[in-house]
């Protein structure tokens, strides 16, 4: 049984389209990274599989069942975190796991409080004393207490400190390892590129790219800055075909090429350069491209 | 259920806690009070006279006419302090959900349970109708208190009493239903209020039109005072069969149409 799967989601505001056409297929086990820059439809999509917002047109399933009709039913095996976390300011963790675990039908103190542990929260602190981000530690702590089969996460580690976020990767690989779905949407590059096995990229309501990491990483350009002696000699340099020359700042210039580096070394040993760094192929840089020039279905539309 | 019970606990304990305090305070002195104050109706009159016509608005009946100290009684129901604390409570209790929780942004996490929305229309719902009872019940004790100091023949009796309590809480339930018809609707808790509190306001100023001007008297039905007459149940004994049924209907219509609203709507804080 797929975890999610989206066949041509669409949800319109009106005449402004907020998503379009995005089909996804997210199998159990799996760590899958949604990224897109702010307002590109990431949190609309997560409402939609979270049956808050009914989609204009197509389908959404959430394990097998409609993520609309089925939405209460569902969520009985669904943890999640919504992209601006607000909690009722009377709530502690220990009032959560009571009110929770009625709801659910099942005891989830023993494991909220291993996680509270592990999340370093005081489980009798009330929401309204505590921090951004340790009420994002409440909510995290909520979303995983009951061990469900897919958790949904919109941006959670927004004001968790790094130790924080180590943390909540530590979990989450625990939960795909045992064989539970990731679903993890950020605009955060370099956490999605540690964590994830597959990512799929959103901007203006539409799926630019959904791969693997290894895949992309396969195709991704490297970074390339040059120092040269000086500004003047920096300015008048002619670059060769297999660089893409991004920006000059004083004497330094950055570069970004595809496959190996043997060709901008080689080049770069007949130029007046007194240094050169160059990165490993950059998923960060891959990314940027695909948020700033692709065309997507909302512009053809 | 139960969890959503307990939730609701934790929220409206406090301001629960409050009203009904309030609302006993005042139902304690106005049950003191007023016998003095309405002492002499008449003089009264001579010296303000638009107070007539307000007290005969809200009381259904003309306090001047063949108006008995038992009758005198349902001052204390139709007070505007009372109903304002009785309308305050249901409008803020009333357009929690899912007005409220998305206004602050809540609705998330509670969307994000595994309960479906009628089950939480309807655990609201229960907490409305128990908070309601809590609140005019403790209203009521404020006022038994107070009566201990009245000659017994002022007081209406336990039957009327009842009565007008039974009438009183179809007043709230229609206005508390058509809270949660305008809170389904809305993404705004101030907007929620303020359209109910708008219909309230237009109700009490038709029911007052319509003692003089005709073309109100012909839509006074729209108004949910024309089915509150404290005053006629006092004077006749009967219980108010046809005007509970109404207000009754009111609500019932309302509560549905708020849950398949609820039901069906999309719901999004951004």
């Amino acid at each position: 049984m797929t975890a999610i799967e989206t066949n041509n989601l669409t949800k319109s505001y009106g005449s402004r389209r907020g998503v379009v056409d995005v089909s996804l297929k997210v199998e159990p086990g799996e760590i899958f990274g949604f990224l897109g820059p702010n307002g590109a439809g990431k949190s609309t999509t997560i409402r939609m599989l979270m049956g808050f917002l009914k989609a204009t047109s197509g389908t959404c399933n959430l394990l097998g069942k409609d993520c609309w009709t089925d939405s209460h039913v569902i969520k009985q095996d669904v943890g999640y975190v919504a992209g601006d976390v607000r909690l009722y300011p009377w709530l502690t963790a220990a009032k959560a796991f009571r009110i929770i675990g009625d709801i659910r039908g099942s005891d989830i103190s023993k494991r909220g409080m291993e996680l509270a542990e592990r999340f370093k929260l005081e489980p009798d602190l009330a929401v309204r004393k505590m921090s951004r981000g340790n009420r994002q530690k409440v909510a995290l702590v909520l979303a995983l207490a009951h061990d469900p089969k897919l958790v949904v996460l919109d941006e959670p580690t927004s004001g968790l400190d790094p130790l924080m976020q180590d943390t909540l990767a530590e979990c989450l690989r625990e939960m795909a390892i045992a064989g539970n779905t990731v679903f993890f949407s950020s605009h955060t590059l370099s956490e999605v590129e540690v964590l994830c096995d597959r990512i799929a990229i959103v901007r203006d309501g539409a799926i630019v790219v959904d791969d693997r990491i290894q895949n992309l990483k396969s195709v991704a350009p490297r970074s390339v800055t040059l120092t040269f002696e000086s500004e003047a000699a920096a300015s008048e340099v002619t670059w060769p075909d297999f660089v893409r020359f991004k920006r000059q700042y004083r004497n330094e210039c950055f570069l970004e090429i595809d496959g190996p580096a043997t060709a901008v070394t080689q080049w770069a040993n007949a130029q007046a350069v007194v240094d050169i760094s160059i990165s490993p192929p950059s998923l960060e840089a891959l990314f940027r491209g695909y948020y700033d020039t692709q065309p997507t279905a909302k512009e053809t539309v | 259920m139960r969890g959503l019970l307990r939730k609701i606990f934790y929220e409206v304990r406090g301001p629960v806690l409050l009203f009904s305090i309030g609302l006993a305070a005042i139902m304690g002195l106005l049950t003191a009070l007023l016998p003095k104050v309405l002492g002499d109706l008449d003089k009264m009159f001579d010296s303000i006279p638009f107070i007539k016509p307000i007290l005969t608005a809200m009381l259904g009946v003309d306090p001047g006419d063949g108006f008995t100290a038992q009758m005198m009684q349902a001052f204390l129901w139709v007070h505007p302090t009372v109903l304002s604390l009785i309308w305050a409570h249901e409008l803020m209790y009333c357009s929690r959900v899912p007005a409220a929780e998305v206004d602050r942004g809540t609705v998330d996490f509670l969307l994000g349970l595994p309960v479906s929305r009628w089950k939480l229309y309807v655990a609201e719902t229960v907490g409305w109708i128990v908070t309601g009872l809590v609140v005019l019940t403790t209203g009521f004790v404020g006022h038994t208190i107070a009566s201990r100091w009245l000659q017994p023949d002022m007081l209406p009796g336990a039957y009327k009493t009842f009565c007008v309590m039974a009438n009183l809480f179809a007043v709230y339930l229609a206005v508390g239903a058509i809270t949660f018809l305008v809170s389904a609707n809305s993404n705004r808790r101030g907007r929620a209020i303020g359209a109910v509190f708008g219909l309230l306001l237009f109700s009490f100023l038709l029911n007052f039109l319509a003692q003089f001007w005709d073309p109100a008297k012909s839509i006074a039905f729209l108004s949910v005072m024309e089915y509150y007459k404290p005053a006629l149940i006092i004077e006749s004994g009967d219980f108010p069969v046809r005007n509970v049924g109404i207000l009754l209907g009111i609500a019932m219509t309302a509560w549905i149409a708020g849950g398949i609203v609820f039901r069906r709507r999309s719901i999004c804080t951004v």
